[in-house]
């Protein structure tokens, strides 16, 4: 697991060569999870909207059905990576960025109505795609609350590494 | 002193848990505890116009956010002294069909399956049922499309509003719809044929037969919403009078709020709709049913499993129609409020059990508002059937693993909706 916090040397080189490394060959899809209302929960629906500007066929949200999503994107053809992106309590500081790949997604998650992120890592794998969730530790979930600056903060950088990522490989 | 503790419930998803105490084998007592913090929702509309109340209730859940809205607008349709025109209401039918394969879809083949198959979780699931779980998530992606296709959006979807629709679905959006709903049919039978083939637990099952609320939909149909709710024992009572048979109440260990109906338990839910309207079914939805049904649907709640496949079946025969009449008509003006002092309850169908929204206006704000979910009216029914669970279990004495997983699968059977209803018991020994 990669801390984006816990590089040394600049932080932003530190996730890009994280994001690099869990990459496999094909292009890069960006699945943003979360919740908006709940201020930094939808951080990853946030970089996934953000990505959708340039991206429109390779970043999708909470909002496009994530599920659906990818069962489409294990139907394609040849090898692909799939970034899920959700706000997650990692217990370190607001903004926080931790790259999880597929191997260590706990295939127990305390979820109900959403399918989980682990199930649908294990039909991409099935279907020869490489996935990793990036998970943001949030500083606030008050309703209605609005990002916090921290993870405003978190939100640009990853946004502009995966853009990075995107173009070079999409 | 042993405890069997459960991590997480809540009055919509969320936390809370569930604590059997044991002496011994005995089983002393059961609590089902809530730790969500209560959202209040109700108290949070004081003062908002109607319109801005529909948009915001429906907050309270993302999964069952059609519902949601589809309640508040018909309690404030009532109280606003509106009639809907007859295309929204075809079309709010419509997204109520969606939401159902939606919901179901998920909660039958990947929450509650995995239980009776004897794995941990859909994930483990996937290498001997690969079809089943894509199967799954084909069926769930395709109510999401018909949820966006009527309310806008796949979650919190904006075009349900009161005295209308903001936009209503295009004819080809429709014949898709329908067309894809052909194709799906056997689909949605392979999920009641996976759950038809299990020999259901019967360590939850009482001895006499159960109370089940439910809508009755009008005109005799089934489907998801009504003015009068329908009680298993015969008797039924106009929605406007839902406080009077749901009783709710306060309890020290939740947050959530409490139901009885005669001072007993009650469930609502897929089970108690077959229970109460499954007569009205047509097609390959009433032949499955009249196949599976017996009498031990009255007395087990596993059976509500069973009984959200066979919905699942009904909702996807009732597509085609549903398209159709949307189609047949033309898109009418919105209906303007005929007052702005009043009180309207809304009653539907949520996939998980009937849902109250009552609202009292005064001069066009919202003065009142009460809103009652169906996990809610579920919780103490829930409790019994644990207990019962628990102490059965003891009794034969099944190891600690059994009994969570019983434990967890009676709890899951209510498709509460609650976070981690998925991964419910940790079970600790003095």
């Amino acid at each position: 697991m990669h801390k984006l916090r816990h590089t040394p040397g600049d932080p932003e080189e530190g996730l890009r060569a994280a994001l690099e490394g869990v990459a496999g060959p094909g292009p890069v899809y960006v699945l943003g999870l979360g919740y908006v209302d709940k201020a930094d929960d939808g951080a990853g629906v946030l970089v996934a909207e953000t990505l959708k500007k340039t991206f429109p066929r390779f970043s999708y949200s909470e909002h496009d059905g994530v599920e659906g999503t990818v069962l489409d994107i294990s139907e394609r053809d040849g090898p692909a990576t799939v970034f899920f992106v959700d706000a997650t309590e990692l217990h370190e500081a607001p903004g926080t960025v931790a790259v999880v790949p597929r191997d260590m997604i706990n295939d127990r998650e305390i979820t109900t109505h959403r399918v989980a992120v682990a199930l649908m890592a294990a039909i991409l794998e099935r279907s020869g795609k490489t996935s990793a969730v990036i998970c943001i530790q949030p500083g606030t979930l008050e309703f209605r609350a609005g990002t916090s600056g921290q993870v405003s903060s978190t939100i640009e950088t990853l946004s502009r590494v995966l853009h990075h990522l995107m173009l070079k490989q999409n | 002193m042993t405890e069997l503790n459960v991590h997480s419930l809540a009055r919509v998803e969320g936390h809370g848990g569930i604590t059997v105490t044991l002496d011994g084998k005995k089983v002393k007592s059961v609590t089902l505890d809530i730790h969500e913090g209560p959202r209040l929702i109700e108290q949070l509309v004081r003062g908002m116009k109607p319109e801005d109340d529909v948009n915001t209730v429906p907050r309270i859940c993302a999964i069952c956010t059609l519902s949601h809205k589809f309640a508040a607008i018909r309690g404030m349709e009532k109280a606003l002294g509106i009639t809907p025109p007859e295309k929204a209401h075809l079309t709010r039918e419509l997204m109520m069909l969606g939401e159902s394969i939606e919901s179901n879809s998920l909660h039958t083949m990947l929450l509650a399956l995995p239980d009776f198959l004897g794995y941990p979780s859909a994930v483990a699931m996937l290498n001997d049922y690969t079809d089943d779980v894509k199967r799954a998530l084909r069926l769930k992606k395709f109510g999401n499309h018909i949820m966006e296709t009527t309310s806008g959006r796949i979650v919190h979807g904006e075009n349900p509003i009161i005295g209308g629709f903001g936009k209503y679905p295009g004819k080809k959006a429709l014949e898709d719809i329908k067309a894809k709903s052909h194709e799906m049919i056997p689909d949605v039978k392979r999920v009641v044929e996976l759950f038809a083939g299990i020999e259901m637990p019967k360590y939850a099952e009482v001895d006499k037969d159960k109370v089940f609320m439910s809508v009755d939909a009008p005109k005799k149909k089934y489907h998801m919403y009504g003015d009068r709710t329908l009680i298993s024992n015969g008797k039924d009572f106009d929605v406007e009078d839902y406080k009077k048979y749901t009783n709710e109440r306060v309890v020290a260990h939740s947050f959530a709020k409490r139901s009885l109906y005669n001072e007993k338990t009650f469930m609502v839910g897929a089970n108690a709709r077959m229970i109460n309207m499954g007569k009205r079914l047509g097609g390959e939805a009433a032949d499955l049913l009249k196949e599976h049904y017996d009498k031990a649907w009255l007395r087990n709640p596993l059976y509500n499993d069973l009984a959200q496949a066979i919905e699942l079946v009904w909702a996807m025969e009732s597509l085609p129609e549903a398209c159709d009449r949307v189609m047949a008509m033309d898109d009418p003006p919105h209906e303007q409020p005929t007052r702005l002092t009043g009180s309207g309850t809304g009653a539907v169908e949520a996939p998980r059990g009937t849902l109250y929204h009552h609202y009292e206006l005064k001069d066009g704000l919202v003065d009142v508002a009460d809103i009652i979910t169906p996990t809610a009216q579920n919780l103490d029914d829930i409790e019994i059937h644990l207990k019962l669970t628990a102490e059965r279990m003891l009794a034969e004495g099944k190891g600690t693993d059994e009994v969570r997983l019983g434990l967890e699968t009676v709890a899951r059977a209510y498709d509460p909706c609650i976070s981690c209803a998925t991964h419910l018991v940790t079970l600790k020994r003095a």
